[in-house]
């Protein structure tokens, strides 16, 4: 079977994993739980060997090159950050109740990738302009940064869910997600670990844009929405240091930076731009 | 941080343009109009969408540059407020965070030992001296500084280590600032530009971006060859320009530019940027003459070549061959020694062309290929070849942005993964025990500390034992 074929079987076992996560959070039982995990980790790890796989048939095709180069590649490479940082993310904290927000993510990527009619999953040869080193520098950073704010943006969520500290709403769903604090905590964290990952996709494109097009920065819609982005996550991180801005008001601003993250990845090809070769 | 700011409370705008809630106006603000820019056309893109504006939204748009909003005035003031801010409160928060590196706690308190957890206490019937030993070894070799006190019966170590911590904010900080001194530098010394150069010819000037008058860098530039290969799917593999540098017509560099390899001469950086299709020097003409039965032989000739025509009427020579819309057109004149030269254009497909041509241009004599009688002239073919764009950059603000660069990525990794730690240790002779307690606090990441902490309780244990 192709890489891409095993691709798309992998959405439904993502989506398998999701339902696990989901059965665990309403049961409140350990089972489904247990077997979410070993899903997740069965899916990811032949995720990881059909990326490799993708890799060699561009070799037999006599392309060479890394697996990284359009629009289904970079999913299916979201997608592979995203699970691998949420089970780094679950063995650190022993707590699986993220498991149901990150997995749909998941689950969404690998199938607008694999069954979109505007997404061709097949191998094509490199352009000029994409014939560097910085590709897989460039390509690492930016959707391990982009996974980090996925992640933020699956606590920010599960923050809001979870409602105020006082009502002791014993709804099982609710009680396996960890206090509003620790919540802000991981949240913070993944926010962290995004922005450092956006800055050096920022600074490895600029350097890379420097080489192709002759300036570090041109104002291109990508370049211009990544800066974006990085706006609205520093401006995260400095409003913690403002006193009565835990909390809710922090927990927005994250969900506007994934806005800005996904216009970031998907709707800036609605306008024209240098990236154009990451529309198809 | 807090006494830092209190002690200035006196000056107001001091503590306004240091304050962190600028700091996210300004983020925010910044975040906002750039979302502008990429929605509204800029610069060469807006001219469509110019067309469709009324007169009035134009004005207002134009008025506050919102077709260049990047280089607009005010937006370049949002960027300069926002470096104010961080001037202004990393100057303001400097002196707290260095009093932090430079804190030196007293060593013999008591307090800290207090209601320790059983899994930080060792109680252990070795000697009192070989404990101390240990102990001071184990925190010697794990932390930059250690103090220690002794006090009868009991012994006090405080050690430290990662007091720069506090002085990562300020290296990002920093780095902003110097990414944007860069920027500067390259907005005020620096230029783009490009020149285009067919294989063969030879470009002594390089025309800039913004403006229209054409500067000589000091040096040529030839193109002795441009090739464009294509994948099996039609797809491009490679452009590449092999061109040499000449000072004052001698050769002194051959290099060959490609995307992503660029090249540079004297300070100025060459990019391939663009290609496209020109006429060469070479071309094919056909004479026919009135009445002739038969068609004479095609001629093959170059741009200035002097030709006699067939009955000896005189000679014709072409001037220059250029595309005109797609076609090929080529400039001949005829001369026959006496008046005027004779001059027109013939074109390829001469009878596709006319069909496209307005009334006006049929009928004048520069477009009639039979301008000089008895000959009809016609354009077999020219010769076509290469022209490549280069882009042409002299920006002397890079290393300082790569520099910025750098430095942001330490200070993020100082600043969100180092932390300040200091670790206690009481060594304390019991009765016949003695008594080792371990605690400590940390700036950021308590968890790693509370790692650390366990760790050595049990260094500590097991070299007592041994």
């Amino acid at each position: 079977m192709t890489s891409s074929g095993i691709l798309s079987y992998l959405t439904f076992v993502y989506f398998l994993a999701f339902v696990f996560y989901l059965l665990m959070m309403v049961m409140g039982r350990q089972v489904p739980g247990r077997l979410a995990t070993y899903t997740l980790l069965g899916s990811f790890a032949t995720h990881t060997a059909a990326i490799i796989l993708r890799w060699q048939e561009s070799y037999a095709a006599g392309m060479g090159r890394a697996p990284f180069s359009n629009l289904y590649e970079s999913l299916i490479f979201f997608a592979w950050t995203l699970s691998l940082l949420y089970l780094i993310v679950e063995w650190r904290t022993r707590n699986k109740s993220a498991g149901a927000f990150i997995t749909p993510l998941i689950f969404l990527a690998m199938a607008y990738a694999s069954f979109s009619p505007n997404i061709s999953s097949k191998i094509m040869p490199l352009i000029p302009a994409l014939k560097s080193n910085w590709l897989i520098t460039h390509v690492i950073t930016c959707f391990l940064g982009y996974a980090a704010f996925g992640l933020s943006f699956g606590f920010s969520l599960m923050y809001l869910f979870k409602g105020g500290d006082s009502g002791d709403r014993t709804a099982s769903f609710l009680r396996l997600i960890p206090a509003r604090g620790i919540l802000e905590e991981l949240n913070y964290q993944m926010v962290v670990i995004g922005f450092l990952m956006l800055t050096l996709g920022i600074i490895t494109g600029s350097v890379w844009a420097h080489s192709a097009w002759g300036s570090y920065w041109s104002w291109d819609p990508k370049e211009t929405w990544s800066l974006i982005t990085w706006f609205v996550y520093a401006a995260v991180i400095h409003s913690r240091l403002v006193r009565g801005w835990k909390g809710k008001k922090i927990i927005i601003l994250c969900i506007v930076g994934f806005a800005c993250v996904l216009f970031t990845y998907f709707g800036v090809n609605y306008l024209a731009g240098l990236h154009s070769y990451a529309t198809n | 941080m807090e006494e830092t700011i209190n002690e200035r409370k006196a000056n107001p705008v001091l503590k306004f343009f240091g304050s962190v809630k600028l700091a996210i106006v300004l983020l925010i603000l910044l975040a906002v109009f750039s979302v502008a820019g990429t929605m509204i056309p800029q610069k060469e893109g807006a001219m469509e969408f110019i067309q469709g504006l009324n007169p009035a939204t134009f004005n207002l748009l134009d008025f506050f540059g919102l077709f260049d909003l990047y280089h607009a005035g005010w937006f370049r003031l949002l960027i300069g407020l926002l470096a104010l801010n961080l001037v202004v409160c990393s100057i303001e928060r400097f002196p707290s965070a260095w009093r932090r590196v430079k804190a030196r706690p007293s060593v013999d308190r008591s307090q800290p030992f207090e209601n320790l957890p059983d899994t930080l206490v060792i109680s252990t019937d070795s000697g009192y001296e070989e404990a101390l030993r240990i102990s001071q070894n184990l925190l010697k070799k794990r932390f930059r500084t250690l103090r220690s006190e002794r006090k009868k019966d009991r012994v006090f170590f405080l050690a430290e280590k990662g007091s720069f911590s506090h002085l990562g904010v300020f290296l990002v900080h920093l780095s902003v600032l110097v990414i944007l001194i860069g920027a500067l530098a390259g907005s005020f010394f620096g230029f783009e530009g490009f020149v285009k150069i067919a294989e063969g010819e030879t470009v002594d000037s390089i025309m800039p971006r913004s403006g229209n008058q054409s500067f000589s860098p000091g040096f040529e530039i030839r193109c002795d060859k441009f090739t464009v290969e294509f994948y099996d799917n039609g797809s491009p593999r490679e452009y590449r320009s092999a061109v040499t540098f000449l000072v004052g017509g001698k050769e002194v560099e051959k290099r060959d530019i490609l995307v992503n390899h660029p090249v540079t001469f004297n300070g100025i950086t060459f990019y391939q940027s663009t290609y496209e299709k020109v006429a060469g020097r070479g071309l094919r003409i056909k004479l026919s003459k009135e009445g002739g039965k038969e068609d004479l032989k095609p001629i093959d000739a170059e741009i200035g070549q002097q030709i006699q025509l067939p009955g000896k009427e005189g000679f014709f020579q072409v001037l220059d061959i250029r595309h005109m819309g797609t076609a090929p057109a080529a400039l001949v004149s005829v001369e026959t020694g006496k008046g005027e030269p004779t001059r027109f254009w013939i074109f390829e497909n001469f009878e596709l062309i006319r069909s496209r041509l307005p009334e006006q241009m049929i009928k004048s004599p520069r477009f009639d290929p039979s301008a000089f009688k008895p000959y009809t002239f016609s354009l077999l073919g020219v010769q076509e070849r290469y022209a490549t764009g280069l882009q042409a950059n002299q920006d002397p603000g890079v290393p300082i942005v790569w520099a910025g660069f750098i430095l942001i990525v330490l200070g993020f990794i100082v600043t969100f993964f180092t932390s300040q730690q200091f670790v206690r240790v009481l060594v304390e002779k019991k009765n016949n025990k003695t008594v080792i307690m371990v605690t400590g606090s940390a700036s950021r990441n308590r968890p790693a500390l509370d790692r650390d902490l366990q760790r050595l309780v049990e260094d500590i244990r097991s070299l007592l034992a041994a």
